[in-house]
């Protein structure tokens, strides 16, 4: 493909340093090794691509070099292999940059060491240089310097009266903006070098955005290059970007002196490729672990792991970096897996050189899990008889009895009321038709009806809300984007919301994907039913969806896939079905993920809402495992429940041992996670033995059985239970707070509970001692036994006195402490 | 299990360095802040301003301005309103008649009159007025008071940032921070009688000693765990308990809730009515060490009878709010206090059919005083009819960027939304210099 050539890497100052930096790092870094790193050697050779096609005159492709080492280090040798060409008429080699001369097939050779790979090379129109593009040549420099940023002219308003489509959104309005909103100031064809254009950037006249590139960069020489040409617009299609690629895809760096250079090839539709390293723009997720440099050097930092980015047009990718300490030697010990879920993990811990934790107790264990699965602890009697149970497989026991059990429906049919919002709110949805909604999907969790079919029935819901209460659905938000921008969130783990106005600018999503995707649901419409509180949801009425830039109706097309066909069909239900279909990339995986992060803590996508290339996977292996198993097991989800908590990761202990201590996404330990208000508010109640009442249950139900998202009390909203006002995952909160803290220390929660149930008063009529109703009180709040320091200290403490009513308020303050004792509001 | 990590050059790494713990006087902001992802961010210190601490006094519904502080006597009878206009200390400048106490204190307020934005439904206009930021759909900002709470954290053991009575809407709270930066609601309206902050006393039985004895045995039963787990949750969670501690038993940080404690004459200055509790109130925490107080008072969307709406409305806050100027001018706190009082928009030039009048974001008017605010102006203008900014529109942004530089904060500044995106704390503001003293 023809396009102005950036500049040389080896000559620019960034492939300088590289070089230097090299033989810097060997010469510092060589004599204070540990043995075992000098006996590390090389086991391979990569060279990026793998495949050189160029074609026109300016093409050009630089050329980079992987050793991976037998450690599984790998090290940048893009300076140190020689490379040699084949047949020298065809292409030349300029240091690492490869110059196209004739048409014709050819290869390199690249050798480093003992090793040496070969790349087949394709010429083509090596004479052909064909015009600037604004589109493909011009707005890339805009991108890539940063001036159609949020920060600059691709604000909402602009910058200083100046304004581009944010990342480069529109290009036929830039174009307009920069040629003829204020004709003859901002461009001069006559004068290139002398206009607001060039000389704004180059810092030649005062700019607020400073020097952004200088006069001799590549950068001012397309500017300059299209202005002589005369500035046009692009005649007729242009290709457009059909893949992007970032090379090497995965590094591992030995320390903080160690480097690695990218490369970033772009994919045409017109079948072209070109070296786009100098018009990407590079970002990393975790610079103190690995920083990139503007021209995509990437240097080591502390221990962990990052993903290095390239964004060039509306295509991001990552490559996966490991930081290592320098020169760490590892071990790896055979690790016990229960199933496939601990292979994944301790692929991935092995990689980081991390070992994971020991098996947490069984006390843990059953505290933990009772907990996860029911939202309750175990009583003193349960943890006794689990802890002396010395047979094999008694915690896969304890996990399927504990998931026969109806808590285990009511704490999954509260998730899924928030993600689907169900609350009653004023002149839309009646309590009624909130309530059947919360009974209808209590029906299908308890009969563990597999999720697609609730999906299908849910998507493509019809009729009155009273009648067929899934309707409901389409009542909870009746804004058709907001809707559509729900679906992305709630069942594909996306939040697409930015596309609505730009193109995402984290993420590949389109102004285009959005409005088609919202098409979707155009003909969604309602009436109003025979009861004033029902509402008639119908699925074939109303406009078509319109971009709003271009008033181009859309097509439904699906994210990230094709037009739907929907002739003769209703299209939510061919949504729908595109979701569940096995091959769907986003549909399982996001459930997996959401189920994964309620024993975890945290989402292997984390947070689990918020699927983006720019927030990749911790552990993409083991999302696609998780994944698949729950779709080819018919979307079975105590099944999925099951592998988690059998899982060898599940049962780890929150003990940290020296190689694991800071990691806190990668599951090598357990972590502690508070537990949500209402399982908190019902484990009170379960422990104090008193019942709660919430407005429209019974008494003594359980808060995770609330089927209304607006039914609340001042212990649960302070605690953060989710309002359901938005599918957010973020409508939780776990946080603490002042109100949160003043509440459990004088608040009447706990003081009328410790009252109310008595238990101190029918313990002392049993003529218990102090010791053991200690005992008891630690059973049963903590689930583990006091040890002896700590009884001597609470005894300590105790006023000697004969009268039961002072020894009882003695004892309840302990009650008291208990309840608001970290390892009572923490899961562990 | 043996240890599989073994390098002769084994030092403390660098990320052991920086659990937290491991240094002391961690604060929680920093800890939150090294939660999220160190990108480059535009950062500056904040330091405390002119304004140690900002009363946010919202009406929401939107007050008109025609009746209010902008009021147009000379123009047609449908423009102008039911209300005559009344004289003020300022020279020249009039106020709506109900004002009267209000018009008292003039030489003491900045009167904004070219306050404009382009929300005209409630809860996006809201929502510019809470945050500084038109509504994304997006991202959730923080509110002014979360941002303050975030920068400075607490003072003289009292939470930074209070709600008076309660979080008035949802853009009141901490938005894309962490909730830990949200408001603390009193639960309770300081206008009722039996007026008491929630969970803030002991609870009945509980005496101070056997509280003490309370915290001396939660210490025990947290030792062991304390002992055993590490984790950044654990400490925040300690945090706040230690605020809460320090919450109760300090007696002066306890009084600032405590209206009873008031002259029951300077009570009645203030008007034992809704606002006048509040305001009263907000004095007191203000005074005490609280950064930030946002109360709100009455219902102002008079699309329908917009003279009774008025009536009912304006007599106790005029009262309170004028009581209020007067309290801190007198104790020496306004130079440090900065007063504002404002609703999301105002309302349209023509009175419509239902005696009322509709939306109106396009140019209204709202107070600033005190905390480095110049006293005795008025800034900008609006057109004949009161439907355009004449002279200096005032905007959100910039309204928002100079009531931060009061504080010492640089709205400029960006903290990390999640996603590692970093969001100025007021995109684009400048500060507005013939606002300041």
């Amino acid at each position: 493909m023809n396009m102005i050539v950036p500049k040389l890497f080896g000559q620019s100052l960034e492939g300088r340093l590289l070089i230097w930096t090299l033989l810097l790092t060997l010469a510092a870094v060589a004599p204070t090794r540990c043995v075992a790193a000098m006996s590390d050697n090389p086991v391979s050779l990569k060279v990026f691509p793998t495949s050189i096609e160029l074609s026109g005159k300016r093409d050009f492709q630089n050329i980079v070099g992987q050793l991976k080492l037998a450690s599984g280090v790998t090290q940048d040798v893009s300076g140190e292999m020689e490379i040699a060409v084949h047949d020298r008429d065809i292409v030349r080699i300029d240091g690492r940059r490869l110059i196209p001369l004739k048409t014709g097939e050819t290869k390199l050779r690249v050798r480093h060491g003992d090793f040496d790979v070969n790349v087949p090379v394709t010429v083509e129109k090596p004479d052909d240089a064909p015009p600037v593009s604004f589109q493909l040549d011009v707005m890339p420099v805009f991108s890539r310097t940063g001036c159609n940023s949020g920060s600059c002219h691709g604000a909402a308003r602009g910058k200083d009266g100046f304004r581009l489509s944010l990342f480069g959104y529109d290009a036929e309005g830039d174009y307009y903006r920069l040629t003829r909103e204020m004709p003859g100031r901002r461009i001069d064809v006559a004068t290139p070098d002398d206009c607001m254009l060039t000389n704004k950037s180059t810092g030649r006249v005062a700019h607020s955005g400073g020097t952004v590139f200088a006069a001799d960069s590549v950068y001012y020489r397309t500017l300059q290059q299209w202005l002589i040409e005369g500035a046009s617009f692009d005649e007729g299609e242009v290709p457009v970007i059909t893949s992007v690629a970032l090379m090497p895809p995965a590094a591992v760096l030995d320390g903080d002196q160690a480097i690695q250079q990218l490369c970033v090839t772009a994919n045409y539709s017109d079948g072209t490729s070109r070296d786009v390293t100098d018009l990407a723009f590079f970002s990393t997720t975790n610079p103190t672990v690995a920083s990139v440099s503007k021209h995509g050097l990437v240097s080591g930092g502390q221990r962990g792991e990052a993903f290095v980015m390239a964004r060039f047009g509306t295509h991001t990718v990552g490559s996966e970096f490991v930081t290592l300490p320098a020169g760490l030697e590892f071990v790896p010990q055979p690790m016990p897996e229960n199933n496939y879920i601990d292979a994944r993990i301790n692929q991935k811990l092995q990689k980081l050189r991390i070992a994971p934790s020991e098996l947490c107790s069984d006390a843990a264990f059953i505290r933990r899990v009772s907990l996860d699965i029911c939202g309750t602890v175990p009583t003193a009697q349960e943890v006794e008889q689990f802890v002396a149970d010395d047979s094999n497989g008694k915690r896969a026991r304890l996990i399927d009895r504990l998931l026969e059990q109806d808590a285990f429906v009511s704490i999954w049919v509260m998730k899924w009321s928030q993600l689907l919002q169900i609350r009653s709110f004023k002149n839309i949805v009646s309590p009624k038709s909130a309530l059947l909604y919360h009974a209808w999907l209590k029906r299908k969790i308890s009969a563990n009806t597999p999720v697609d079919q609730i999906i299908v029935e849910l998507l493509g819901a019809t009729g009155s809300t009273f009648a067929n209460p899934p309707a409901n659905f389409y009542e909870m938000e009746r804004d058709l984007l907001k809707l559509s921008e729900n679906v992305a969130q709630s069942f594909m783990g996306m939040r697409i919301q930015c596309a609505q106005c730009h193109n995402h600018p984290f993420d590949r999503w389109t102004m285009e994907d959005y409005y088609s995707f919202a098409a979707f649901f155009a003909k969604v419409g309602r009436k109003r039913g025979s009861d004033p509180r029902e509402s008639i949801v119908i699925g074939h009425t109303g406009r078509e969806t319109k971009h709003p830039l271009t008033g181009k109706v859309m097509q439904p097309k699906f994210l990230g896939g094709v037009v739907a066909d929907i002739k003769g069909k209703d299209r939510r239900v061919v949504l729908a079905e595109w979701l569940t279909a096995s091959d769907n990339p986003y549909f399982s995986r996001n459930l997996a993920n959401i189920v994964w992060a309620h024993f975890f803590g945290r989402g292997i996508v984390n947070e689990i809402d918020d699927v983006r290339i720019s927030n990749p996977p911790v552990n993409e292996p083991l999302l696609n495992d998780l994944a698949r198993n729950f779709s080819e097991s018919g979307y079975d989800f105590k099944k999925l429940v099951r592998d988690i908590c059998n899982s060898r990761t599940y049962q780890l202990s929150t003990t940290a041992n020296e190689s694991n201590a800071s990691d806190l996404t990668n599951f090598s330990h357990a972590y502690l996670r508070r537990l949500s208000a209402e399982i908190l508010l019902d484990v009170i109640a379960q422990v104090t033995n008193t019942q709660n009442k919430f407005s429209g249950l019974p008494i003594g139900a359980r808060a995770i059985e609330i089927a209304d998202g607006n039914t609340s009390t001042y212990f649960l909203q302070t605690f953060g239970r989710s309002k359901r006002e938005s599918v957010c995952s973020c409508e939780v909160k776990m946080e603490p707070n002042l109100s949160q803290a003043l509440h459990l220390i004088n608040g009447d929660t706990i003081e009328r509970k410790i009252r109310k149930g008595n238990l101190i008063g029918k313990w002392q009529a049993e003529e218990l001692g102090d010791r053991e109703i200690l005992d008891r009180l630690y059973m049963r709040v903590l689930g583990r036994r006091a040890l002896e320091a700590e009884i001597e200290a609470i005894l300590a403490t105790f006023e000697k006195t004969d009268d039961a009513n002072a020894k009882k308020s003695m004892l309840e303050d302990v009650f008291w402490a208990l309840l608001n004792s970290s390892e009572l509001l923490f899961n562990h | 299990m043996s240890n599989p990590f073994k390098c002769p050059d084994h030092r403390l790494s660098r990320r052991n360095l920086l659990t937290i713990g491991a240094i002391g006087g961690l604060t929680l902001t920093d800890f939150f802040r090294m939660k999220s992802v160190d990108a480059e961010q535009k950062h500056y210190d904040s330091k405390e301003g002119t304004a140690q601490s900002v009363i946010f006094i919202f009406l929401p519904g939107g007050m008109s301005h025609q009746e209010s502080f902008d009021p147009k006597p000379y123009s047609p009878l449908e423009y102008r309103g039911p209300f005559q206009t009344i004289g003020t200390r300022l020279p020249g400048v009039r106020f709506g008649e109900l004002f009267k106490k209000t018009a008292g204190v003039a030489d003491q307020l900045t009167i904004v009159r070219s306050m404009t934005h382009g929300e005209a439904a409630h809860e996006r206009g809201v929502h510019n007025m809470m945050t500084g930021y038109r509504p994304s759909p997006a991202l959730k900002f923080p509110s002014m008071g979360s941002v303050v709470s975030h920068e400075f954290g607490p003072r003289n053991n009292l939470p930074p940032y209070v709600l008076v009575p309660n979080e008035p809407n949802v853009y009141a709270g901490s938005g894309y921070l962490s909730s830990s930066f949200s408001g603390f609601s009193l639960g309770s309206d300081p206008a009722d009688k039996d007026f008491r902050v929630r969970d803030l006393q002991l609870f009945e039985g509980v005496s101070g000693r056997r509280f003490a004895k309370r915290r001396r045995m939660l210490d025990i039963v947290n030792d062991h765990f304390r002992q055993r787990e590490q984790s950044d949750s654990l400490d925040a969670v300690d945090t706040f308990y230690n605020r809460a501690y320090s919450l109760i038993s300090s007696q002066q940080a306890r009084e600032a809730f405590d209206i009873e404690k008031e002259d029951p004459k300077l009570r009645d200055k203030y008007g034992r009515t809704a606002p006048g509790a509040r305001m009263l109130l907000a004095r007191r925490l203000v005074e005490a060490g609280v950064r930030f107080v946002t109360l709100t008072y009455g219902g102002w969307d008079h699309h329908d009878k917009i003279q009774n709406g008025m009536k009912n409305l304006v007599p106790a806050f005029d009262q309170a709010y004028a009581a209020l100027i007067q309290d801190l001018k007198q104790r020496g706190l306004l130079d440090q206090t900065l007063v504002c009082v404002t609703s999301e928009f105002g309302r349209s030039p023509k009175i419509n059919a239902t005696a009322g009048r509709d939306h109106w974001p396009k140019v209204f008017s709202n107070l600033l005083a005190g905390g480095g605010i110049k006293p005795g102006q008025v800034y900008g203008s609006s057109d004949a009819t009161a439907s355009e900014p004449a002279d200096n529109p005032l905007t959100v942004q910039d309204w928002a960027t100079t009531i931060y530089s009061c504080l010492g904060i640089n709205a400029d500044k960006e903290l990390m939304a999640p996603g590692a995106r970093p969001i100025e704390i007021v995109d684009g503001g400048k500060v507005r210099k013939d606002l300041l003293v």
